[in-house]
């Protein structure tokens, strides 16, 4: 019998211990686009270690549904997510966030553009072949309102453009660049639009 | 009668001359196994066994030829696309950005002249060495006395969109150029050779394996594998039971094609093309 008592005291303990803990984590869960294959899915978690204590990480490459709990004394913020969500490689789309006391923070692709973030640089591909694609590049990034400077290379194919987060976004950036008619890595260009380009300028388009 | 004999002896000796036609032929799907709770990236054979590494769980594991488990190297972090020399398996560690090597000895970390950022992909040759290192945008190789590095991000020629395996034959690197949707190929200086399969509307080449004749690589969102000569001209597209293919390797005439996602072991073998035996 005092045994007993004993186990059914140690159970409850431990439950409550469980429940503590639980109690003590924030729970994060982002929807990333671009994830599609083991390779982009690992990648994923690999950058997001850097977070030390994340915990119960999962990933579904078909939803792109990533969540994982980390713990609330540390204060982890979406901004944080997101940024490391861009750091691996993708784009965050919506990012959710039920914290240990109860409340839920939320952002998703609009309010993310109404943030003041400061300046960010960012690099992203962007097709093209030569100095006329250069200046349309460019152009076009820097006609987006919060663009501070913009290069490209036409041998990397590399895009490099610092912004204000609170203002923009890559990805509105890389829409403008491809309304000017260039492929990005995650915006095709119109065929129309690509169709306008001078001869020299026709690239080799962009798989999807 | 001595004309007859010597007319006999010079068509019988004709027709063992006849040089043989050779009769084309395509690969065919001829068996697949059913693995029980594996996603498969990478496969490799020791002594004849098949060794597949299980990314989604952190192990490699040894099937037997129904696909039965019948020894597990476990406490790996996200193993991909592996390669075996001997009795050694080499073991690309995506989350640890390590080298791993077993053997009968036991588990050992392969020197590298770099830091690595998530190696999906190793090639063993002789003592030749290469390493895809994923977000680095580059390819490591050992020539046996020196390491060399080569790539950076971009779409020209030599140039990487996220590198996921290598292999090394005789005298080149073949790199798997998974999102440029290209296979491309170096000399053993790092020099860029030649290209392929940039035209055939892939997306993400994941995995190469390339034969003595030919060239294979896995088109993983498309669910295809794809066959070219070794100058890049498309022979064949696979697509039976291939869905999400990741690694293949030739053992014993067949051609052995994993399925990550539902966790099929395809295997085919070549057959004379209907008609035209």
């Amino acid at each position: 019998m005092k045994k007993s008592i004993i186990v059914s005291v140690l159970l409850m303990v431990i439950v409550v211990f469980s429940a503590v803990a639980q109690e003590g984590k924030d729970k994060f869960m982002v929807q990333v686009d671009g994830l599609g294959c083991p390779f982009c899915a690992y990648g994923l978690e690999k950058k997001f270690k850097e977070f030390k204590g994340i915990k119960n990480v999962k990933i579904d490459i078909e939803t792109g549904d990533f969540s994982f709990s980390y713990p609330a004394e540390k204060g982890l913020t979406l901004t944080d997510v997101e940024k490391q969500v861009e750091k691996a490689g993708y784009t965050p789309i919506t990012a959710k966030v039920e914290r240990a006391n109860g409340t839920v923070e939320e952002s998703s692709a609009m309010t993310m553009m109404k943030k003041t973030e400061g300046t960010i640089t960012k690099n992203v591909m962007v097709a093209g072949n030569c100095a006329m694609c250069e200046a349309r590049i460019t152009k076009a990034a820097e006609s987006v309102k919060g663009v501070s400077a913009v290069s490209w290379n036409k041998d990397t194919k590399i895009m490099n453009v610092s912004f204000d987060a609170g203002l923009t976004s890559l990805e509105k950036i890389e829409k403008e660049v491809a309304v000017a008619g260039h492929d990005t890595k995650n915006h095709q260009a119109h065929t129309d639009d690509y169709g306008d380009l001078p001869a020299c300028c026709k690239y080799e388009r962009l798989n999807y | 009668m001595r004309k007859s004999i010597f007319i006999i002896f010079v068509l019988v000796f004709a027709s063992a001359c006849k040089e043989k036609v050779a009769v084309p032929k395509e690969w065919v799907l001829s068996k697949t196994i059913q693995l029980d709770g594996v996603n498969p990236i990478g496969l490799t054979q020791v002594n004849g066994s098949i060794w597949l590494s299980d990314g989604d769980h952190n192990r490699l594991v040894k099937i037997d030829e129904e696909g039965e488990i019948t020894e597990t190297i476990d406490s790996l972090d996200r193993p991909m696309h592996i390669d075996a020399i001997k009795e050694t398996i080499f073991i690309p560690e995506y989350g640890k950005d390590a080298i791993e090597t077993v053997d009968k000895k036991g588990r050992f970390v392969m020197q590298v002249s770099d830091s690595l950022d998530a190696p999906a992909g190793v090639s063993v040759y002789k003592n030749e060495r290469a390493i895809a290192d994923f977000y680095n945008n580059r390819v490591l190789y050992f020539d046996g006395a020196n390491w060399i590095s080569f790539g950076k991000e971009g779409k020209a020629e030599g140039e990487f969109y996220y590198p996921t395996d290598v292999q090394i034959t005789k005298d080149k690197i073949w790199v798997a150029d998974a999102y440029n949707n290209r296979v491309q190929a170096f000399d053993k200086k790092g020099a860029f050779l030649q290209m392929m399969g940039q035209d055939q509307k892939m997306n993400a080449a994941t995995g190469i394996f390339v034969s003595e004749n030919e060239v294979f690589v896995t088109d993983f969102e498309n669910n295809r594998v794809l066959v070219f000569d070794m100058s890049g001209v498309l022979l064949q597209i696979l697509k039976d039971q291939i869905e999400k293919p990741t690694d293949m390797m030739i053992k014993d005439d067949m051609l052995y094609i994993i399925n990550y996602r539902n966790g099929k072991l395809n295997l085919f073998d070549k057959r004379p093309i209907a008609g035209k035996e």
